[in-house]
């Protein structure tokens, strides 16, 4: 499936566009390779073999970060404002579930590794639900395609949160096929995601949108602050409503 | 399951809900709001607002009482509870627009300032808190009469003052962009 979307992404030409996302998936593919040739040589269960699985797992998951990068900002790139507010938010979500997940993770050495994958993936989910969220408060247009993306990515993080809490404190001691339970229940919502991905990628681009910051930063300046004051007077009219002897007559 | 796995798991499953209803969802906000402009400003309860202002006077529902008309007075308190209501939602329209306006602005902005727009966001929230504060209570028949009738100043003098601020901004907003193709900064105004 990721050979097919490769081949997808280059029969398209959209590794032009999206050079990130291409050498993320490229990566993926790299990585089964790779740990199929290590697991071959040194064994599933030995040291270095899980050391290479978290190694080529660290180095996919910054390739993931970038090519999600990459297409927010094709996305959010005609609104240069919003992109700028748009990394603030990320970064400000971020900081917040990195506290949280350093609490909560507290305390368990022999399991810092999972715990750190899960807290990646809910920090990444988190901050891109967050901009996705800005995206839809601002009303901005996001091309079917670059959606599919940003929802795959994130869909595949949410449910990886969910399998590496429930899937292992409900099934971990009482199975002892955990590791195949494991395998199997994170490939099939990849490979969901891959699919879903290949279907919205089987067609060109769309054009590249134009630069929408049409207006100088002074009429911003300007408005924003009066607009404020304006919603503001209505909030306190609404506080004041039943008010009667306070309201002042206009 | 410890406490932590059960807040994870809290955790992922929302994000699950965001994401899908982010993804499946249609944008809540058309952008004919604005995009009408003047036109469709003008055709809001502005017009209409002395008669309903003479609808909403105590005086009317005070005489038929002293005249023993409780039946008509009642029902021309529930016509009275209905006009608060559409007044309340008249309301919401202009605030929101006012917001739709004010994110279109920042959209089209090469330069957005946090504080504002957080101050946009928390208003947004207050406003929504506060109108569904009144709107349950005016249900509910909570609200003193007098409050309802004093509404008719409240939404006079505030849809006044926002359809003048509005044409104002509006005109500014034109005015800038108007002037922008010939000051040579293009699209990296201001930075």
């Amino acid at each position: 499936m990721q050979l097919a979307l490769s081949g997808i992404l280059i029969t398209f030409r959209h590794f032009r566009r999206l050079p990130f996302f291409t050498a993320y998936i490229c990566l993926n593919v790299a990585q089964g390779l790779f740990l199929f040739a290590i697991f071959q040589y040194y064994g599933t269960s030995s040291h270095t073999a899980m050391l290479a699985g978290w190694w080529s797992e660290a180095i996919t998951l910054l390739a993931r970060l970038f090519a999600t990068a990459e297409i927010l900002h094709l996305v959010l790139i005609p609104y240069r404002g919003i992109w700028g507010l748009a990394w603030r938010v990320i970064a400000v979500t971020s900081m917040a579930m990195f506290i949280f997940v350093v609490a909560a993770s507290r305390g368990n050495a022999g399991l810092a590794l999972m715990h750190a994958e899960r807290g990646y993936n809910l920090i990444f989910a988190t901050a891109l639900i967050s901009c996705l969220a800005l995206i839809r408060y601002y009303s901005i247009r996001v091309e079917n395609v670059y959606k599919a993306l940003l929802v795959g990515f994130c869909f595949y993080s949410c449910v990886k949160i969910l399998l590496s809490t429930v899937l292992y404190d409900f099934l971990y001691r009482p199975h002892s096929q955990f590791a195949s339970l494991w395998q199997i229940l994170s490939v099939v919502p990849y490979l969901l995601v891959l699919l879903f991905w290949s279907a919205a990628l089987a067609h060109p681009l769309p054009e590249k949108r134009e630069q929408q910051s049409v207006l100088p930063s002074s009429v911003y300046q300007l408005i924003s602050p009066e607009i404020n004051l304006q919603l503001l007077a209505i909030n306190k009219r609404l506080m004041n409503f039943f008010k009667i002897e306070e309201e002042p007559q206009q | 399951m410890n406490y932590s796995a059960a807040v994870f798991a809290s955790i992922g499953l929302l994000l699950l809900l965001a994401i899908a209803w982010l993804a499946f969802s249609e944008s809540r906000r058309s952008t004919k709001v604005i995009r009408n402009g003047r036109g469709e400003r003008e055709g809001l309860h502005i017009s209409h607002l002395p008669q309903i202002k003479q609808a909403l006077a105590n005086v009317d529902f005070m005489y038929l009482r002293e005249r023993g008309h409780t039946a008509l007075a009642n029902r021309i308190r529930k016509e009275r509870r209905r006009i608060a209501l559409g007044y309340l939602a008249c309301l919401r329209v202009e605030f929101e627009r006012l917001l739709h306006f004010a994110r279109m602005i920042a959209a089209m902005s090469p330069h957005v300032a946090v504080a504002q727009e957080a101050q946009g966001l928390r208003l947004n929230l207050e406003f929504s808190y506060r109108y569904y504060l009144i709107y349950f209570r005016l249900v509910s028949g909570i609200a003193p009469l007098e409050a309802i009738g004093n509404l008719s100043d409240m939404v006079s003098a505030l849809t006044v003052r926002m359809q003048t601020a509005m044409s104002e901004l509006g005109e500014q907003a034109v005015l800038g962009a108007e002037l922008l193709p010939h000051n040579g900064s293009g699209l990296d105004a201001g930075g």
